[in-house]
């Protein structure tokens, strides 16, 4: 900037000469110098962010035209550039669209919906071809076909930089043999690129993850690293996600300038029906509150003021008739004094309602005496009537003594003592109080409008400027509190203004109008958007889409309700898988926006932050420290569904750290850990109660062995003590041999504390007799005889039946804990 | 193995009853796990809380409460195995008329086959074989089973014939032994008394005190038997000393530091101790009394003291809980030295000159006690 400087003295050429290298760039221009910002910093990454925009799109494409996605990812290596190809089975584009869906930045469907969905901004995709030309050089190949079309369409295509124009560079119409597309319908992309497979554990888990929140997709990824193709099948219940329907907008989550937009484009002519027409959760008596909100903004409300009483010496009975001239006498006393009563039954009367009171009763003299009393009388009885109720205009009264014995005292003060007196503690000084009404008094009948309107910002600085000015002058404090009470007070007293709002037209070009009008939004209640706008992947299909890329021993999924951020509904869903196949050591933290998984800048998303403050070892899990990522063979996943996900950059890697989203992923989250908790505890107690069982396994038989060695007597069967000791269920199975039948019986013993619900199978090689309620099915050669029984604690069921001498059985009991079984050995006496 | 034909049980008769209450228990267990009940052992809990005051016998033995060792935990069947296993090599032991110390049973575990019944430590083998005496009524000694030493000595004017493995022996406790006195055997029941000139038993702690004594002629002078108690007797001693008392009418002193671990051994001697309550009848001497060294001496000769430490504070306080100590003289004496704060040794008599203690201290004691 030195150089600069030298020269300011000398022209005025400076501002000129910079201009001149002053232009406009296009969007694609600007990302083609700030690639990293849509995540294409480096060859490895641009890959994976490549094969991430293009199955987003694809998964999206396939979701809008409910076809359960069928996508197939490759990666070849051809030499210097690697070549991307993703194709889907999805609807197909059609011929006009394809360029710009491929070959112009920001076009998209998306971008102007309140609808949740992978793509938002129609940058992805086009972003990748564009990364891919400047590294290779190549156009982006693109075919697709849409449903029952009978060819394909095929183009080679580039961005133009400088305009973010797709530019055509082959253009051919292929018939299903000359296209490389597999299905009847699709969209197929190669793009060649300069790459690297350093993030190949990215990408895998990137598909991986995929295919963990896509339950219903089927996934396929060929990389030269893998030896066979990389497949994740379809979840066979799994269903396409919800249709979401766009919403409109919620009050709680628009801006000022989107607000104006709006008013410009609208049909409505009134607020109200903008209100509600525009905006979603808003009916009629939502629209009446923000429009009162927005008049106490707009327009202020009106200081009410008591009725003077009989012993007062203002008095609007005299005031009203001195005000009315060239009427009957007797019309006028009756209207002065109808007007006079009609205030008296009112507690306190604002400025408009005396006017409608004034009305009311020349309406009502007009009608008794036959007179008219026109506009002009109404005006000039009104405002003596007014001006009776509020007491001289900006008159002092140096003391409450003296106003009694003189004419009119100041009503405006003495109001305001009453209201400042009520609102402050008992402590403040009676001087306090009425120099701080007095002061208050002045300020209000010096506004321009004598009908005593104020807007609560208004008033807060006439109170400040009385509070202060009392503070002043002596040694008293009137703290924020008390101040902060006597707006209070006296707002509550005060009245909303009948005005209408302005009509929409007059609306839009008022800029503080306008902004009066989001404050009223803002400040009033409305319910949550509505969340059709989301769809969730919902707790079972979490669960199904864990199963499905991990084998584990436990599985727990949660899905939240819906909640507003911004004016934004969002979801927030969380799972977990813990044991089986998944390596221990750190947790593994998948993190999902919108069903895409993120699989970049970890640390820096509200996901992992919330993850790290949790106490996982509430939850029974392993945390060095007290706080981090647990440690254990578990995998918990987070998935965040919006109309608008808060990332932290346009690469969408990172959730931002939202308040009211890090609040909604600790719950779910929580609430699947409750689950794995009581599973962990549950399978200590169990491994626990084995490991017990292991060692009596052993014991108990050494016990039989060694006092039968002593005694010289038969070694004791040890089950029934086992079963016993243990508090199992004995399952025991003796066979009484006859001559032609033998009777098997078999005894459930419930030793525990608890009833216990057996399936008890004997597979027996001849068929059975003397069923006794069992069921028996023959299957081959073996016969099962099955009894649902029930036992309850401490109880014994003994089931019994029939078979011809001599057959074998083979006892089976399901639905009990192995570990809270004994089935005895066969003890029959044959 | 079979219960009719014992080949050699018949040699003592003792032996032959022992072994049949061993395997009556194992009959008992035999009989639990074919009941399909949980195999227990029911014993009487052998805490201080569960010791009571035996009016017949003035000694101190278990009470009612019993603890039952059962096969419901695994701690506690890996014990009722341990038993088992033990309870089939005393058996043995018995069938072939051997015999074994407490520490060979213990290494003779290790080579048992089954690692859950092998003993972890030496308490624990200690501790199984004085469970099974108390569940079969059987002395330890009659399991053939000793302690690994005792040690224990005796010095005065005693003749005694003792049924060795060798033979047996007539021996004079003073003339045909050495300074180290004679020692008593594990089984002191194989001893008949000849001759005995002494006029009482002195039971001394330790063994520096004991050689004092010796050195200074005491029991010459005095007519003493010095049975050198060696810390906290060994059952073997404690039997001798009664028998003592019992079959010669001596009357038994105790002769211990100022201390309350002290106190807990005349306490053992005295009335029993706490391990081995179920005995108490044939092991302890409740006519035995305490000559010192007393809190009172500590205060009357002014000795050399220790502060009391706090888990001798704690110990002081629980002996004035302990029934065996609930007489008028150790509540006094206990009650004086929480009061100084002070321990003593016998050693510390010393202080007045090697002489002091048999010159002065004991004849003043003891004629204080009418002994002398």
């Amino acid at each position: 900037m030195t150089s600069f400087q030298s020269e300011l003295g000398e022209s005025g050429g400076i501002a000129e000469e910079l201009a001149e290298s002053q232009r406009a760039i296009s969007i694609a221009e600007f990302f083609e110098k700030n690639k990293h910002m849509l995540g294409f910093d480096s060859g490895a990454r641009g890959l994976v962010t490549a094969v991430k925009e293009a199955v987003d799109n694809a998964l999206d494409a396939c979701e809008e035209s409910d076809i359960y996605p069928d996508i197939y990812v490759e990666i070849r290596d051809t030499g210097d550039y690697y070549t991307l190809v993703v194709e889907d089975n999805g609807p197909g584009i059609t011929r006009g669209q394809i360029p710009k869906v491929f070959g112009k930045l920001l076009y998209g469907s998306r971008f102007h919906k309140r609808e949740m969905a992978r793509g938002q901004q129609g940058i992805g995709i086009s972003a990748a071809v564009l990364y891919s030309q400047l590294t290779s050089g190549k156009p982006a190949r693109v075919t697709s076909r849409t449903n029952g079309s009978q060819t394909a369409n095929y183009y080679e295509l580039v961005v133009d930089t400088d305009e973010n124009e797709p530019e055509i560079k082959r253009e051919a119409e292929l018939s299903p043999g000359e296209s490389d597309l597999a299905g009847q319908h699709g969209t197929r992309i190669e793009m060649e690129m300069e790459a690297n497979m350093r993030a190949r554990s990215q990408l895998h888990d990137y598909i991986e993850g995929t295919a963990v929140v896509n339950p219903h997709a089927r996934i396929e990824l060929v990389e030269p690293g893998l030896d066979e193709p990389l497949k994740y099948e379809r979840v066979e219940e799994a269903s396409l996600p919800a249709e979401t329907s766009e919403i409109r907008p919620h009050p709680h989550g628009v801006e000022l300038g989107t607000v104006r937009k709006m008013l410009e484009a609208t049909a409505s002519h009134s607020v109200s029906g903008f209100l509600q027409e525009e905006f979603t959760r808003v009916g009629r008596k939502t629209a009446d509150t923000v429009i009162d909100a927005f008049r106490d903004r707009r327009y202020g409300r009106e200081l009410a003021y008591r009725p003077p009483l009989k012993t007062e010496v203002a008095d609007l009975e005299p005031a009203v008739r001195a005000a009315v001239s060239n009427k009957r006498r007797e019309a006028t006393a009756a209207f002065a004094r109808d007007v006079a009563e009609r205030v008296d039954d009112r507690e306190r009367v604002v400025h408009h309602q005396l006017r409608e009171t004034v009305a009311a009763a020349a309406d009502e003299v007009e009608g008794d005496f036959d007179t008219r009393f026109g506009d002009t009388v109404r005006e000039k009885a009104t405002a003596a009537a007014w001006h009776t109720l509020v007491g001289g205009e900006g008159r002092r009264s140096d003391s409450r003594a003296k106003s009694n014995d003189d004419d009119a005292e100041d009503r405006r003060v003495a109001e305001f003592y009453r209201l400042v007196d009520a609102a402050t503690t008992d402590r403040k000084a009676d001087a306090t109080v009425e120099r701080l009404a007095e002061r208050l008094a002045t300020r209000v009948a010096g506004q321009d409008d004598d009908r005593d309107r104020v807007t609560r910002t208004d008033l807060r600085e006439y109170v400040d400027w009385a509070a202060d000015g009392v503070e002043d002058g002596a040694d008293v404090a009137v703290g924020d509190t008390a101040r902060e009470n006597v707006v209070e007070t006296v707002w509550t007293v005060a009245r909303a203004v009948p005005d209408d709002p302005p009509k929409v037209r007059h609306l839009a070009d008022d800029r503080d109008a306008v902004s009066d009008l989001v404050d009223a939004m803002r400040a009033t209640d409305i319910i949550a958007p509505p969340t059709d706008c989301l769809a969730p992947i919902g707790a079972d299909d979490i669960e199904a889409g864990l199963r499905k890329g991990y084998d584990a021993d436990f599985y727990a999924a949660a899905s939240r309700d819906a909640e507003v951020s911004g004016g934004d509904p969002f979801v927030v869903e969380a799972g977990i898988a813990y044991g089986g196949e998944i390596e221990d050591g750190s947790a593994d933290v998948l993190r999902f926006a919108n069903r895409v998984p993120l699989v970049y800048q970890r640390g820096a998303c509200a996901v992992t932050d919330v993850l790290k403050s949790i106490g996982w070892r509430n939850y029974k899990l392993d945390q060095p420290g007290g706080s981090g990522v647990p440690n254990g063979p578990a995998v918990v996943m987070v998935h965040v569904a919006s109309t608008n996900v808060p990332f932290t950059s346009e690469s969408k890697d990172a959730v931002a750290n939202v308040p009211e989203i890090e609040s909604e992923i600790e719950l779910a989250v929580r609430e699947a850990a409750r689950e794995l908790k009581s599973f962990l505890k549950q399978r200590q107690s169990m491994q626990k109660r084995q490991r017990k069982q292991d060692v009596l396994t052993e014991i108990l038989p050494e016990m039989a062995d060694k006092v039968a060695e002593v005694t010289g007597r038969d070694r004791p069967a040890v089950e029934d003590a086992m079963a016993r000791i243990m508090g199992n269920v004995l399952v025991d199975r003796s066979v009484d041999a006859g001559d032609e039948v033998d009777r098997v019986e078999i005894a459930v013993e419930n030793h525990s504390e608890t009833a216990e619900s057996l399936e008890v199978t004997d597979i027996v090689d001849a068929e059975p007799r003397e069923l006794n309620g069992a069921t028996a099915v023959a299957m081959d050669d073996e016969h099962f005889v099955r009894w649902d029984v029930e036992v309850g604690a401490g109880e014994t069921a003994r089931l019994s039946y029939e078979l011809p001498t001599g057959a074998d059985g083979e006892l089976t009991v399901d639905s009990v804990e192995p570990a809270k079984l004994t089935v005895g050995g066969d003890r029959g006496d044959r | 193995m079979s219960t009719d034909t014992p080949a050699d049980a018949d040699s003592d008769p003792k032996d032959g009853i022992a072994r049949e209450k061993l395997i009556e228990l194992a009959e008992e267990f035999h009989e639990q796990i074919e009941d399909g009940d949980v195999p227990r052992m029911t014993l009487p809990t052998r805490t201080k809380s569960n010791i009571e005051y035996d009016e017949d016998d003035d000694v101190w033995v278990y009470g009612d409460r019993t603890s039952t060792r059962s096969a419901k935990s695994v701690r506690g069947a890996r014990k009722l195995l341990k038993a088992i296993y033990t309870l089939e090599f005393l058996v043995r032991q018995l069938e072939e008329g051997r015999s074994s110390t407490l520490r060979e049973l213990y290494y003779l575990s290790e080579s048992w086959d089954n690692e859950e019944a092998q003993f972890n430590d030496q308490d624990d083998s200690n501790q199984l074989v004085e469970d099974l005496e108390i569940v079969s009524d059987v002395r330890r000694e009659d399991f053939h089973m000793r302690p690994e030493e005792s040690g224990a000595t005796v010095m005065g004017p005693l003749r005694i014939r003792e049924q060795t493995r060798r033979g047996e022996r007539e021996i004079h406790c003073q003339a045909d032994v050495g300074e180290g006195g004679y020692q008593i055997p594990n089984d002191p029941d194989t001893i008949d008394f000849l001759e005995c000139d002494a006029e009482f038993v002195l039971a001394v702690e330790t063994g520096g005190m004991r050689d004092r004594l010796v050195e200074n002629g005491f029991d010459e002078a005095y007519d003493a038997l010095i049975v050198h108690l060696k810390g906290q007797p060994a059952r073997a001693t404690r039997r001798l000393t009664k028998r003592l008392h019992d079959e010669l009418d001596l009357p038994v002193t105790v002769f211990t530091d100022a201390d309350p671990w002290s106190y807990r051994i005349y306490g053992s001697v005295a009335y029993g101790s706490i391990k081995s309550a179920h005995l108490s009848q044939y092991l302890a001497t409740p006519e035995a009394e305490y000559v010192g060294i007393r809190p009172r001496d500590i205060v009357e000769y002014d000795l050399p003291t220790d502060p009391l430490s706090d888990s001798d504070v704690n110990a002081l306080e629980s002996e004035l809980e302990d029934p065996r100590f609930d007489t008028e003289f150790w509540r006094e004496q206990i009650e004086l030295q929480l009061e100084i704060e002070k321990k003593a040794e016998q050693q510390s008599l010393a202080s007045r000159g090697l002489d002091f203690v048999t010159d002065t201290y004991l004849p003043d004691r003891l004629s204080e006690m009418g002994l002398l």
